[in-house]
């Protein structure tokens, strides 16, 4: 049967000459399309620059929208973004989509930099893959219990805490 | 150069009139892993969900794959489903087949919104889109307050 509905979402994450990030986030469906751009300083993780258009929409509402992505300059990339992203940008009396584009562009910036260590543990044995990734855990125990592989009962968790 | 990239894809098709399959897919530079889920029209709820890992980063990653079925008979309308998502999906299984799902159900109602538009532009062709999309916000209370576009009332 044919479809009633597709979204098409990319975000990229663009290392700049200046140390800092750039990333570009891009949502096109059936019914919209719009388009937001944000600079992340480092080390630090605060936003920079940010700005959004709206170039497709079946709502006239939309077109005031963009104006909400000034408010995030200034916040940094990390724990309670979700929160302060919703509350800055106007939360449901905004633009959903774009408040969206705001935590997946975060999301993009924090698996830029988890890519490398992805690589690293792929290489070796079996046991030495598992020492790497309890090595990360105990330098990010925040993903302790973050998921399936992370749970308590996880054997890549077995002999973590000796 | 691009170092991280991250594709979704959600794809709607209507089953009959009141069942909508979503598919939703994801590749990026780490993850590439899809899910299945059909939902019942209006209410929302999922009477069935099926999950597909094909790119991860641990053996313990496919595991998460039966974990996808304690959403069979959630509503994508329940006022915290999206936190419930994420904690019974996300942490206990995969945060990405979580946001994956996520992306499914926040395109439910758009899904329904395009394919009746579709259906009247098909009957009305040179009505206004924009017309029609107000109309179908006002005569569907369920896909209300949401965002300053699908106010509530």
């Amino acid at each position: 049967m044919t479809l009633s509905f597709i979204r098409n979402k990319v975000v990229e994450v663009e290392p700049l000459a200046d140390g800092s990030l750039s990333i570009f986030w891009r949502l096109a469906d059936s019914l919209t399309e719009m388009e937001m751009t944000m600079k992340v300083r480092l080390p630090d993780l605060e936003i920079t620059e940010a700005c959004a258009r709206i170039i497709r929409s079946p709502h006239g509402e939309c077109a005031s929208a963009p104006d909400s992505i000034q408010k995030i300059v200034g916040v940094r990339v990390g724990p309670g973004l979700r929160k302060i992203a919703g509350g800055l940008m106007g939360g449901s009396a905004s633009c959903a989509e774009l408040t969206e584009a705001v935590l997946e562009a975060a999301n993009a910036v924090i698996l830029h930099f988890t890519v490398p260590q992805i690589q690293a543990n792929a290489k070796g044995t079996e046991e030495e893959r598992k020492k790497r990734y309890q090595d990360m855990l105990r330098f990010n125990p925040r993903l302790v219990r973050s998921c399936i592989a992370f749970a308590d009962d996880s054997p890549l968790m077995q002999g973590i805490n000796g | 150069m691009i170092t991280f990239s991250r594709a979704i894809v959600v794809t709607g098709e209507f089953l009959r009139e009141d069942f909508l399959r979503l598919r939703g897919i994801l590749e990026d530079h780490i993850y590439a892993m899809e899910i299945q889920v059909d939902v019942r029209l209006p209410e929302g709820i999922i009477s069935s969900i099926q999950g597909f890992m094909k790119r991860y980063t641990t053996p313990v990653c496919p595991k998460a794959v039966d974990v996808l079925q304690k959403t069979v008979g959630m509503s994508l309308r329940d006022p915290g489903w999206i936190s419930r998502v994420h904690r019974e999906i996300g942490r206990q299984g995969c945060q990405h087949f979580a946001e994956i799902l996520v992306e499914c159900g926040r395109c439910l109602d758009s899904a329904r919104m395009s394919h009746d538009l579709g259906d009247t532009l098909k009957a009305q062709p040179s009505a206004s889109p924009w017309e029609i999309a107000r109309s179908w916000v006002k005569t569907h209370p369920e896909a209300q307050g949401s965002c300053l576009a699908r106010p509530k009332g």
